[in-house]
């Protein structure tokens, strides 16, 4: 018990409130960081000291600590919450990019265009002969193959902005996981291991780069004793102890696509994330190549099933030469073997190839059987042409893959073809309305918009004979083998639908889980964000007991004094 | 609307600032929806704003857009129609005109001069009916069928060929409904004579290469491909026929299944199939479910016929089509290749079948014989058929030495014709008492006296035979092996020439074609039974030329056809405006569907404007009262009454 005691006292009071006050401030200048967490000093009771035994006496206060108020529970929460947010909005976002390119609900859509399209056929059949008509359904039939082109491009483009998105992403997460084994092994070092050490700046960053990488990836962190937190991705640890495995991206081609992957740096597994930003992206990765491919189904749907009648069908005028639109890579082989390249399988039947003398108007008819049973010699490209040649009237010869059928005597003769139960010309692209089976090369037989007198509306061989026209107008609606039975327009509406559903889906979920991330952030705010007023109030409260403090400084100096003068 | 925790302990600045910013852009976000959705005028905007919705609306707008079509095509037959109908009335009008220029004519009062200077008018007509015949709208030819885009009617050996089609256009009305646009301008016009069809089934017997679209199948109505099973007894098997496209793809199918020691074939007299089995096999073979595939295939047993005994199929009825070989005609018998004389008017030809392997070699080298006479598959595919497609003409069809024609069932005139038919249905003249006599060579003469008793050719021929044997007179009749007629031939060999007069002033004998002169021991008689394609351009001819000449019961005659050819006119007239009139009906409740439709579909597509409205007040005040307390709480602070 001294004076001396009592100034120590007083001016530990001092330093206590001067780093109170500090820690207001620091506060206080934090007001509007939104990954601040409110800092408050631990101020506690000195330890006694005795005057007599019995008696003790007060030494003060002393400062324990400053501490964060955080809940970590409360943080892993809020990161779970961002990872859901961030996913479905990827998806949301993204997917009505995707919905964008099908313009549905307006005139600009591809359904109106296949209305358009299949109408032009209708009307046509109105007026077989008429030559406005023809060229009006080969321009409609342009139309939908460059909007079939136009939707393919758009969804290739969107592709690989997709996959451009998602190495950007991959390379903000690897900097994230760098950085958070970064300050690992920071606030290890500060901290020193001491119980209660918190190296508060440190860890605010790394709970913001936490945040940040959980917007990205779905992750699970594990706290440590001595302050590392280790990231998992999964089961995949992404950060452990000061190390970052790295994240990186791989291109692998599947089915013929460029699929972008994200891996591990350090042994290139793949980092399976079902949430946050990456995992959005995936998924709408997949919904665009589904939707790809169910594009190309139609596309090709729509040209088989079209060329198939057409082909049987007949213009207002015949061949004079007719090259197949498809090319054979193998020749010799069965026309059901993969090593032709086909993408439309023609199956055993037979078709009628027609000689027409132009002068008298008399036909000489044929008909060749096409063998694809599996059974016996299968007819190749090449035995179909020796097939053909041997019909009178017509050279058949292969142009580079691609059946060529000439007549002999043109342009007094001509050819021309019907009743086609084994789809080979279709297959072949032999009188066929489309050339091309995806949606990417889909395009109207440029025989056809050369000469639409080559149009195929007649089914009779009559030249007025609108049948096949017909037979083609009602094709969008008719069940079609190549769809499973279901027709060209239930297709398609059941892809919009289904883009539509997805996209509505990822809306609402990015909704319902912005409210849950707002929630959590309430939560969060209401334990560590900062209060001006209360900042305020401990403000004047640490100022007081600062001036307090002070004062006895005062006081015990004028003992002093006084004590000074006793000595005089 | 962020759910804040109910027992907020304590408000940071952040959480207060944090909850107006989140509340103010939601209900902006929603203002500028609700604004959108007023300036478009639109609900959906997306498909994804209403999945279930949109793919409704979807539909509705397919529906409409499909309709579109329907009525184009409506509004175009209705166009077609409409100009047939007008043609029609002009016709009507010109026939009667043509009429009433005959009646005028008719009579003593009128001199031959007039009647000429008249006929001139009766031209004049008849050219018009040329013109009406070939009028094109909007560049169809309307009374041309399936080939509209040539003119139908063309000058060809003095009469008017038919080069339209008698196959008329249709197109679609609604989802169900298929209506014609045109109308048959043979019918319309008396163009085609149909008169020789092949009286006989030609139907060809069955080959592998028979392919399973040219059957009639059992029931007449084709064949529809399935699954069948098959059972010896023991095995059975259910065999796939969906893929198989000729005969003989049915028969390896069956083949291939290997069922027992089943084995399928044609049946011997090679219409239909036959299935063989072992000694001790049962064998029966069914449709699966509700399929037809083997009972049109005719080899549908449900019972077994009795152990051992084989399934013999019925006749499955193959069609003629182009590509069948002449040689499976007739059930696999053939034909007789030696030819066909044809004459139509002016014109003869002598069809060469040496080199026809295939129907439609016989068909080209009939149609590109230039005689003007069109031959074709009947449609039920059981035979051919001769058409006389210009009017005026006569056609014939006889044999050139063979039985070609009788085979085809194409002879215009045999033995079977019945003589009422003859001279273009004038029939044969007899008087009471002998008609003709016929004197041998030697002079042996014997009387003919036509009856009732003779119904057709052969009796008549059976009737002078059989005078000739009574009399002892060297004369037999015949009916020429070439070209057609009945031929009398001299067997007397006596130092006279055969000889036929007629007898009690009676026309029999030259009605039967028997007037024509001797040549030798033989009298070919003229071929006396003519196809003539009857109607409008026929008969204006023919009141032409009688008025021409002064032909008074001509010009009765054909001033009664046109009578004929003007009821059918305006019956077809009648019946081409009852058509317009149902288009015009299902135009009508296509514009009322469509309203409703349109409705419909603005219900599902198009903003309630007035709770669009009322939301977007709603909005705004909401917008403004979270402004106003925004800006009030957040500028509230204690640091304000620190000093």
């Amino acid at each position: 018990m001294s004076l001396t005691a009592a100034l120590n006292l007083a001016r530990n009071g001092l330093a206590i409130n001067q780093a109170a006050i500090q820690t207001t401030g620091n506060n206080i200048a934090n007001v509007g960081n939104p990954n601040y967490t409110r800092q408050s000093p631990t101020i506690t009771t000195a330890k006694d000291q005795q005057w007599r035994p019995g008696v003790f006496v007060g030494t003060g206060a002393q400062l324990e600590g400053i501490h964060r108020q955080i809940d970590d529970a409360l943080e892993g929460r809020v990161r779970n919450s961002l990872s859901d947010a961030e996913n479905a909005g990827a998806q949301q976002q993204w997917l009505s990019r995707v919905e964008s390119v099908f313009n549905e609900l307006s005139d600009q859509d591809l359904s109106t265009q296949l209305s358009t399209f299949f109408n032009s056929w209708s009307d046509l059949a109105n007026k077989p002969q008429d030559l406005g008509l023809r060229q009006v359904v080969v321009q409609s039939g342009v139309s939908v193959a460059t909007w079939f082109n136009q939707m393919n491009g758009e969804m290739q483009s969107l592709r690989a902005d997709l996959g451009e998105k998602l190495k950007a992403s991959a390379l903000k997460a690897d900097t994230l996981a760098e950085q958070i084994a970064d300050l690992n092994g920071q606030i290890t070092r500060s901290e020193g291991g001491a119980v209660g050490a918190e190296a508060m700046g440190l860890r605010d960053q790394r709970d913001t780069r936490l945040k940040d990488l959980a917007s990205l990836v779905e992750i699970r962190t594990i706290e440590q004793p001595n302050g590392v937190v280790n990231v998992y991705v999964g089961s995949d640890p992404l950060v452990f102890d000061t190390r970052s495995r790295g994240v990186t991206t791989t291109n692998e081609t599947i089915d013929g696509r460029v699929v972008t992957q994200v891996v591990f740096k350090s042994n290139g597994g793949v980092l399976q994330s079902d949430s946050g930003e990456l995992g959005g992206l995936t998924k709408v990765r997949d919904a665009l190549d589904q939707t790809n491919a169910d594009l190309d189904q139609l596309a090709s749907s729509l040209s088989f099933e079209l060329n198939k009648i057409h082909s049987s069908g007949q213009g207002l005028e015949g061949f004079a030469s007719v090259v197949g639109s498809t090319t054979i890579a193998d020749t010799t082989v069965a026309l059901t073997d993969p090593k032709t390249d086909l993408k439309v399988m023609p199956k055993s039947g037979s078709f009628v190839v027609h000689v027409k003398d132009k002068a008298s108007g008399l036909s000489t008819s044929t008909l060749v059987q096409i063998d694809l049973d599996g059974a016996g010699t299968d007819t190749s490209l090449d035995s179909l042409i020796t097939q053909l040649d041997a019909v009178g009237g017509i050279t058949a010869a292969s142009n580079g893959g691609r059946l060529q059928i000439t007549a002999d005597n043109a342009p007094s003769s001509e050819i021309s073809f019907s009743q086609d139960s084994s789809g080979v010309l279709a297959a072949l692209g032999v009188n066929t309305f489309f050339a091309g089976t995806e949606a990417g090369t889909i395009r109207v037989n440029q025989q056809i918009s050369d000469k639409p007198q080559l149009l195929a509306a007649a089914k009779n061989g009559n030249s007025g004979d609108n049948q096949a026209a017909r037979l083609i107008a009602n094709l969008e609606t008719a069940g079609l083998a190549s769809l499973g039975g279901a027709s060209l327009k239930s297709t398609y509406e059941g892809m919009v639908s289904n883009i539509a559903t997805q996209t509505a889906t990822a809306s609402a979920s990015a909704e319902a889980s912005a409210v849950v991330v707002e929630t959590l952030q309430a939560q969060r705010e209401a334990l560590s964000g900062v209060s001006l007023d209360e900042e305020a109030v401990n403000l004047m409260r640490y100022q007081r007991a600062f001036q307090g403090a002070a004062r006895v400084v005062t006081v015990v100096d004028e003992l002093m004094d006084t004590m000074l003068a006793m000595v005089r | 609307m962020a759910i804040l925790p109910a027992n907020i302990a304590r408000v940071s600045n952040n959480l207060r600032a944090n909850t107006s910013l989140n509340q103010i852009q939601r209900t902006q976000a929603q203002l500028i929806r609700t604004q959108n959705q007023l300036a478009t005028g639109r609900r959906l905007n997306a498909p994804s704003d209403d999945p279930g919705q949109s793919t409704i609306a979807a539909q509705i707008r397919k529906t409409l857009e499909k309709r579109d079509a329907y009525n184009t095509n409506l509004q175009q037959a209705k166009n077609g129609l409409s100009e047939v109908d007008s043609t029609l009335g002009e016709i009507s009008d010109l026939a009667l005109q043509a009429q009433q220029v005959a009646s005028a004519n008719v009579g003593d009062l009128v001199t031959q001069e007039e009647r000429v200077a008249a006929s001139a008018i009766i031209k004049s007509i008849y050219s018009q009916m040329v013109t009406l015949g070939n009028r094109s709208f909007e560049g169809s030819y309307i009374f041309a069928g399936d080939r509209l885009d040539q003119p139908p009617f063309e000058e060809f050996a003095g009469g008017v060929k038919f080069k339209g089609s008698a196959t008329t256009l249709r197109n679609d009305f609604d989802e169900s409904t298929t209506g014609d646009f045109q109308v048959n301008g043979a019918a319309v016009w008396g163009a085609l004579s149909t008169r020789i069809e092949s009286s006989a089934d030609n139907s060809p017997s069955l080959t592998g290469v028979t392919r399973l679209t040219d059957l009639k199948g059992t029931t007449g109505e084709g064949v529809t491909p399935g699954v069948i099973a098959i059972s010896d007894g023991t095995f059975s098997a259910n065999i796939d026929l969906n893929n198989a496209n000729s005969m003989q793809d049915v028969i390896d199918a069956i083949n291939n299944a290997a069922v027992g020691t089943l084995t399928a074939s044609f049946n011997a007299s090679g219409d239909g199939l036959q299935i063989t089995g072992g000694a001790g096999d049962e064998i029966t073979i069914r449709d699966i479910g509700g399929g037809r595939t083997a009972n049109d295939l005719g080899i549908r047993t449900n019972l077994s016929g009795g152990t051992g005994a084989p399934v013999i199929g019925s006749d499955i009825q193959p069609k003629i089509t182009p590509l069948t070989p002449i040689a499976s005609l007739n059930n696999g018998l053939g034909i007789d290749t030696a030819g066909l004389i044809i004459s139509n008017g002016t014109k003869t030809a002598t069809i060469d079948l040496s080199s026809a392997t295939t129907v439609e070699d016989l068909l080209n080298a009939i149609n590109g014989a230039e005689v003007g006479v069109q031959a074709e598959i009947k449609a039920d595919g059981s035979g051919l058929r001769l058409l006389n497609p210009t009017q005026g003409n006569e056609m014939r069809v006889g044999e050139n030495g063979g039985g070609t024609a009788a085979d085809l069932g194409l002879r215009s005139f045999d033995t079977n014709s019945k003589l009422g038919d003859l001279n273009a249905g004038k029939g044969v003249r007899t008087k009471d008492g002998a008609d003709f006599r016929i004197t041998d060579s030697n002079g042996v003469a014997f009387d003919i006296d036509l009856t009732t008793a003779q119904q057709d050719v052969q009796d008549v021929l059976d009737a002078i035979n059989t005078a000739a044997t009574t009399a002892g007179a060297g004369v037999t009749a015949s009916f020429a092996a070439t070209g057609n007629g009945i031929v009398l031939t001299d067997t007397a060999g006596g130092a006279g020439t055969l000889n036929l007069a007629a007898q009690n002033f009676s026309q029999a004998a030259a009605d039967l074609g028997l007037d024509a002169p001797v040549t030798g021991n033989t009298i070919e008689g003229r071929d006396v039974h003519e196809v003539v394609a009857q109607g409008v351009f026929a008969n204006m001819n023919k009141l032409q030329r009688a008025m021409a000449e002064g032909d008074q019961q001509g010009i009765t005659e054909a001033a009664e056809a046109i009578q004929q050819d003007y009821d059918r006119v305006v019956r077809m007239r009648g019946e081409v405006g009852a058509r317009v009139q149902e288009i015009e009906s299902r135009q009508t409740r296509l514009a009322d569907q469509n309203v409703s439709t349109t409705a419909l579909l603005s219900q599902i597509e198009d903003t309630d404007f007035t709770e669009a409205i009322t939301k977007f007040q709603l909005l705004q005040t909401s917008l403004q009262a979270s402004l106003q307390t925004t800006g009030q709480v957040l500028n509230l602070s204690l640091i304000d009454f620190l000093r």
